[in-house]
């Protein structure tokens, strides 16, 4: 009995934690609940790069994760799934469309000059000097008032700069910004220094496009080009809509559930509601702790939980009924209920937790919510269906008499033969003790 | 526990062959629609497969009125005119009267091929839902590039072959190799119910599979097994008491009926949770749901008529076998 007590108090803890937990814990919501974007980039081989090795993923992923902190949007992610592959992860953000674009582009300035083809028509050649060169660019205008993108090279850079210029005098000398031709201004006298400006040729630079490309050239050239092939975005609006709905099934879910188990299995059934509400709290509060990002799949997965939470339960009691009614006193009924459907309990749960691993190793980051919230959750119900019911059914039937069947949902004649069965010495050994 | 024969509900054994007539009643309508589809559908898939297998974009309006059919075909007609090939239109209702959110009364969901970075398209379908609805707001795009979906199909595959070796060789270690074989036998009664239900609706209703998809037919493996095992765990606990006093037959009978309301109770309460989510939770995962509500039941059904009829048939012929191998 002492045990048990000690065991009483215990989970009064680690319901006591739980709360505290959930209360101080932020919940970690997935960004189809709180609105946002997830985005998978692919790189791709180029003529320069045909092979995309580690290096060049982890200078993308620098890259990218230069450009999505210039959004200035808390939390995202940035991170390398597969060989080629980047995950990026921006919430709350409002200009999507925006953004996307912002992030596909390679932003690869290149210098270039004039060539003369063998067929006699005129081409841009690569020089050597590109975006990587740069240490830095700014916006400014120039005299006129016109907006220009103010470059500054790095040491290498502008000794490549002025040499470039030096060859070029009284020549155009072409950018191209993504592959497009900026302007090609003429070279009047070599530049020497490493500083440059870029005017947006004959139309000039309207402002949001000069600040873009500041923005690009400063965030860095992408190594290789990167196209998205998968695109997840929600509005707040539809994420705040799915959290409220999410609310009102859990809970509907959960009280149904509850008046369930006390319609048919009566004072057990309202312990395993308590042992219901202690798994509810437990899990949520682990889902903080750990944390867990909570998904729309994911909380499906939460709420599927809390009917799969009660099998145990269910198979418990049943057991118990029926050693019961085959006239086993109140103990032994308890504790073999207990015993014999723990095979079962175990075995089903297993497969559960199956399947789960294999989802969680294989699906998308949608399935991979739904497998670990639904594994965590029948990881705990494990301890909530069988250690906290067991040992509240202890403490309550504690006198050890059954004086009202009815608390078990059975009526007085179908247990008649109740105290008359006497147990064998070794089924009192292994159930008819209190201990 | 001596009248274990008595208060029987169910004689499973007795008319087992009308429990397995019920199975292809039940599962016939499925199986016509999964022949069908196979034969007309595009690449001659049996299931309608969304934007996750196929590659493609679904944007998202969320409108402030109830959309109409006629607004439907209107709406299809302007982006055709636009130049969006085939766009497959459906309408969620977002159900108004529960969500204090008034400005989401329907959701237009609009299936096109992949729209990768080119925002232009994006815009212009903007445009044309503009003309047509005050407001439309664009709560959400998914894109799945046409190579990525086709990865993505392959996961899935293999996640559903790994999940059924997985259960196979657990079961076999738990149980002999001939109750893995009716409980395996159950998991593919129940997952050809599901897919052949969605075919069906796939046909009727142009209800699309998606990952979620295959995640709730590994979920419905997994409780569908569930039942399962608290059925064969007693009969395996009965043979061990009244191998000598009765049938293998009366002990599967007995084995069901006293297990009968622990199989419909644990199932119940599932189905309990999942139908207040299908009817009151989100929208983005009601055919998710759906799935495995559809599942769940008929994993009931089949852990209490079909499986426990397999292992009874299976031990009559090889009793059979026995009796013609003494005889002989």
């Amino acid at each position: 009995m002492k045990n048990k007590i000690i065991m009483f108090w215990a989970i009064v803890l680690i319901v006591i934690a739980s709360i505290v937990t959930i209360f101080v814990k932020p919940t970690k919501l997935g960004l189809d609940l709180v609105g946002g974007s997830r985005l998978v980039l692919e790189a791709e081989t180029t003529k320069s790069v045909p092979v995309i090795t580690q290096e060049v993923m982890d200078r993308l992923q620098f890259a990218i994760e230069n450009r999505v902190n210039k959004l200035g949007v808390a939390e995202t992610v940035v991170q390398q799934t597969g060989e080629k592959r980047l995950l990026v992860e921006i919430p709350n953000v409002t200009d999507l469309k925006e953004a996307k674009a912002f992030l596909g582009e390679t932003a690869q300035l290149e210098f270039k000059k004039e060539a003369i083809g063998p067929d006699g028509i005129q081409t841009w050649v690569e020089t050597g000097l590109t975006g990587q060169d740069l240490a830095k660019s700014t916006l400014t205008t120039d005299a006129a008032g016109h907006w220009v993108v103010s470059l500054e090279f790095k040491s290498e850079g502008s000794k490549k700069f002025a040499e470039l210029t030096k060859e070029l005098v009284n020549k155009p000398m072409a950018i191209f910004f993504n592959g497009d031709l900026v302007s090609a201004p003429n070279v009047n006298e070599p530049i020497y220094g490493g500083k440059a400006q870029i005017s947006g040729g004959d139309s000039g630079f309207a402002y949001e496009e000069a600040e873009r490309m500041v923005n690009l050239l400063n965030a860095g050239a992408l190594p290789v080009p990167a196209k998205i092939v998968e695109e997840n975005t929600v509005g707040p609006t539809l994420g705040a809509d799915s959290i409220a709905k999410s609310k009102v099934a859990g809970i509907i879910g959960l009280g149904l559930v509850m008046l369930f188990m006390i319609a048919y299995y009566r004072l057990p059934g309202l312990i395993a509601d308590v042992a219901l509400i202690i798994y509810s709290l437990m899990l949520f509060a682990l889902f903080k702790a750990i944390p867990v990002t909570l998904t729309l799949a994911g909380i499906a997965g939460f709420i599927l939980s809390i009917g799969m939470a009660v099998d145990a339960n269910i198979l418990i009691f049943e057991r118990t009924k029926e050693e019961l009614r085959a006239g086993r006193n109140l103990f032994t009924a308890i504790n073999s209920g207990f015993d014999r459907a723990f095979t079962s309990i175990f075995d089903s749960n297993m497969t559960t937790i199956i399947t789960c691993v294999i989802l969680y190793m294989l699906g998308t980051s949608i399935v991979k919510g739904f497998a670990l919230t639904l594994a965590l959750g029948v990881i705990v119900s494990m301890f909530s269906a069988i250690t906290i019911t067991k040992n509240f059914m202890h403490l309550i039937f504690g006198t050890g008499e059954l004086k009202y069947p009815a608390l078990f949902g059975l009526r007085k004649d179908e247990i008649g033969k109740g105290f008359e069965a006497t147990e064998t010495k070794r089924e009192n050994a292994r159930f008819g003790i209190l201990d | 526990m001596n009248e274990i024969t008595s208060r029987h509900l169910i004689d499973i054994v007795k008319y087992r062959i009308v429990w397995l007539c019920i199975s292809a009643i039940l599962l016939l309508p499925g199986v016509i629609a999964l022949v069908y589809s196979t034969i007309h559908n595009e690449n001659h898939i049996p299931l309608k497969v969304g934007i996750d297998y196929t590659g493609g974009t679904i944007l998202q309006y969320g409108v402030n009125k109830n959309v109409t059919n006629a607004d439907m075909s209107k709406t299809r007609t302007d982006l055709q005119n636009i130049g969006i090939e085939n766009p497959s239109i459906q309408i969620l209702h977002a159900n108004a009267e529960s969500s204090k959110n008034s400005d989401l009364k329907s959701i237009i969901s609009i299936k096109t091929k992949f729209i990768g970075e080119d925002k232009d398209t994006v815009n212009k379908i903007t445009e044309t839902l503009s003309k047509d609805y005050t407001n439309p707001d664009l709560i959400s795009v998914s894109s799945v590039g046409p190579t990525l979906g086709r990865e993505l199909f392959k996961n899935s595959l293999l996640a559903l072959s790994l999940a059924f070796l997985g259960i196979i060789a657990y079961l076999s270690f738990r149980f002999k190799f001939d109750y893995a074989l009716a409980a395996i036998l159950g998991i593919a009664h129940d997952v050809l119910f599901v897919v052949g239900i969605f075919s069906l609706l796939g046909l009727l209703y142009n209800v699309q599979i998606d990952g979620l998809f295959i995640t709730a037919i590994l979920t419905v493996v997994g409780f569908s097994v569930h039942d399962t095992i608290v059925v064969f765990d007693r009969i395996r606990e009965n043979l061990r008491y009244y191998s000598k006093k009765m049938s293998f037959g009366e002990i599967v009978n007995a084995s069901v009926n006293q297990t009968l309301a622990r199989s419909i109770n644990t199932s119940l309460t599932t189905i309990i949770t999942l139908a207040a989510l299908y009817f009151f939770g989100g929208v983005t995962t009601k055919d998710f749901v759906l799935a495995m509500l559809i599942g769940i039941a008929i994993g009931t059904y089949s852990s209490i008529f079909f499986c426990s009829v397999l292992v009874d048939i299976w031990e009559d012929h090889k009793n059979n076998k026995k009796a013609a191998a003494t005889a002989a």
